[in-house]
């Protein structure tokens, strides 16, 4: 049976709030990343960061959403048959987030052993998710690309 | 059988491309005689291509953007320039700002601590490890210190390459002080410039030089900024993970990756080859199979996931292609050659593609004027 979406193009709002809700949930972690690279973890403590770091993404993420919806009617007016810039913008922050969650998992004391198993675990879900996304709302379907 | 006689049409064609070619060893046999005065000329003309080539690679960058912010009402053009230059400096700025200090400390490290450890494996422990044996290391670098071989080679190249370095640093270092400049000026009048050019074509060519030319921009600019962003993806993402793995000089080793990226396929061995042999040199973890594995990943993903994406179709080229424009226009133009050999490549075929259509359409065009009635 064909599932009942498949040919649907979905207008810039559907895009702009999975596209928002993907980076506030990654958002974290990138910045996380970001501090990790520059040994911040030297300068301040990770851990009371990364509380206000949360804090602060939170209420981003209440913003944003009050934001999209009163900006919901202009952005249903607007479609592209296909989002493939957005789609690759959501590709460079799954890759940043993938790291953030190796170096948020090292921050919260994990064994460094078990690091590549922890990525291969996220990456799996992350592109299983990517690929999904892609076919169903940015008409990007990465499998058939030559 | 016997064998058709060559028409009048088709003897003429072979005439007049004999006299071509006659005429373009005439002008290469002149050429070779005032060689001097040509190199005199070449100089000169390679003064303002560096300069102007940056500029009109940089814009190629930076135009779409002032474009963006235009369409978005943000104009005149000075401000869109203004605001899209100094974002531009600020980036640059910023990010010598901070890597550098990364980098300096680094490098004055491996040299403080880890240089000693690797003559000392070079002289001592590679004589236990060598593969074919103690003797034949022996007598190795018995012939080595006999021969003088090493110095003798350093005394003939290192001479060689600081006056091709100062060849190459100086006109690149005067084209960076102007390039400001240029680009101001080329950006503020991009337009005008672009039809200024188109003037001087002749009427009849106007339409497909043009068309020529905003494929060749396009083929180009995509190439520059899809690099740039894989460039600085891959390399903060390779600093990150080499972090995770625990690979000390992690900033350096990350940063040849970002830089090296810019040459297909050969960068990918001259960004593993540094800390692969780090590692096994030094010894500890993580281990050298660990590192070159990352290294293996990091590459099959970007040139997987994220190469066919990001630069689409545009540079879509077979690897032997990409292989021997590298090893050719790297022979002609050096270090510039080897990194702009891609787009270079690509931009021959955008050119011999809108040449093969042409003609096609040439071919397709009806014969008008004459009655098709029977």
């Amino acid at each position: 049976m064909m599932p009942a979406n498949k040919g649907k193009i979905f207008s810039q709002y559907e895009i702009i709030t999975i596209m928002f809700y993907f980076t506030m949930v990654l958002l974290h972690p990138i910045i996380l990343v970001i501090t990790y690279l520059f040994d911040i973890a030297s300068v301040v403590d990770v851990l009371k960061f990364s509380f206000w770091l949360m804090i602060g993404i939170l209420s981003l993420t209440l913003v944003g959403g009050v934001l999209l919806l009163t900006q919901k009617d202009r952005l249903k007016r607007r479609v592209k048959p296909a989002y493939r810039n957005e789609y690759i913008t959501l590709l460079f922050l799954s890759a940043f987030g993938l790291l953030g969650f190796a170096v948020l998992y090292d921050y919260l004391g994990g064994n460094r052993q078990y690091i590549a198993n922890v990525l291969t675990a996220i990456l799996a879900l992350m592109v299983y998710v990517l690929i999904v996304l892609g076919r169903k709302y940015f008409k990007f379907d990465y499998m058939r690309q030559k | 059988m016997k064998k058709k006689p060559i028409s009048d049409d088709r003897l003429n064609r072979i005439i007049k491309y004999l006299a071509i070619a006659l005429l373009f060893l005439a002008v290469l046999f002149m050429a070779v005689q005032f060689s001097s005065v040509w190199s005199w000329i070449i100089d000169a003309i390679k003064a303002v291509i560096v300069p102007v080539g940056l500029a009109y690679l940089s814009a190629l960058i930076m135009f779409p953007l002032i474009k963006y912010l235009e369409k978005k009402g943000i104009g005149p053009r000075g401000l869109s320039l203004a605001i899209v230059f100094l974002l531009s400096v600020g980036i640059i700025f910023a990010l010598f700002y901070f890597v550098t200090p990364f980098v300096v400390s680094e490098i004055t490290d491996f040299f403080n601590d880890e240089f000693p450890k690797i003559l000392d494996y070079l002289t001592g422990d590679l004589r236990d490890d060598f593969i074919f044996g103690t003797d034949a290391y022996d007598r190795l670098f018995e012939y080595l210190e006999e021969s003088d071989l090493i110095n003798n080679w350093l005394n003939a190249t290192l001479p060689n390459l600081l006056n091709q370095l100062g060849s190459f640093l100086f006109p690149l270092l005067t084209a960076i002080a102007i390039l400001p400049i240029l680009l101001i000026y080329y950006l503020l009048d991009y337009e005008m410039l672009s039809d200024r050019l188109r003037s001087i074509i002749p009427q009849k060519q106007e339409k497909a030089v043009a068309e020529l030319g905003s494929r060749l921009n396009q083929t180009v600019g995509a190439y520059l900024r899809g690099q740039i962003l894989l460039m600085l993806a891959i390399g903060t993402v390779a600093t990150i993970v080499y972090k995770l793995i625990g690979l000390k000089y992690y900033f350096v080793f990350g940063v040849l990756v970002g830089i090296t990226n810019i040459i297909p396929y050969f960068g990918t061995i001259l960004a593993a080859l540094p800390p692969t042999i780090y590692t096994f040199i030094i010894g500890g973890t993580p281990g050298p199979l660990l590192v070159l594995g990352v290294n293996v990943v990091l590459q099959f993903i970007e040139g997987n996931i994220f190469q066919p994406i990001i630069m689409a179709h545009q540079l879509q080229m077979h690897p032997l292609v990409i292989i021997t424009s590298i090893l050719f226009f790297g022979s002609l133009f050096g270090a510039l050659g080897v990194i702009f050999a891609s787009p270079i490549a690509a931009s021959i075929r955008v050119i011999w593609q809108f040449f093969r259509e042409q003609r096609q359409a040439a071919n397709m065009t009806p014969i008008t004027g004459g009655d098709a009635s029977p």
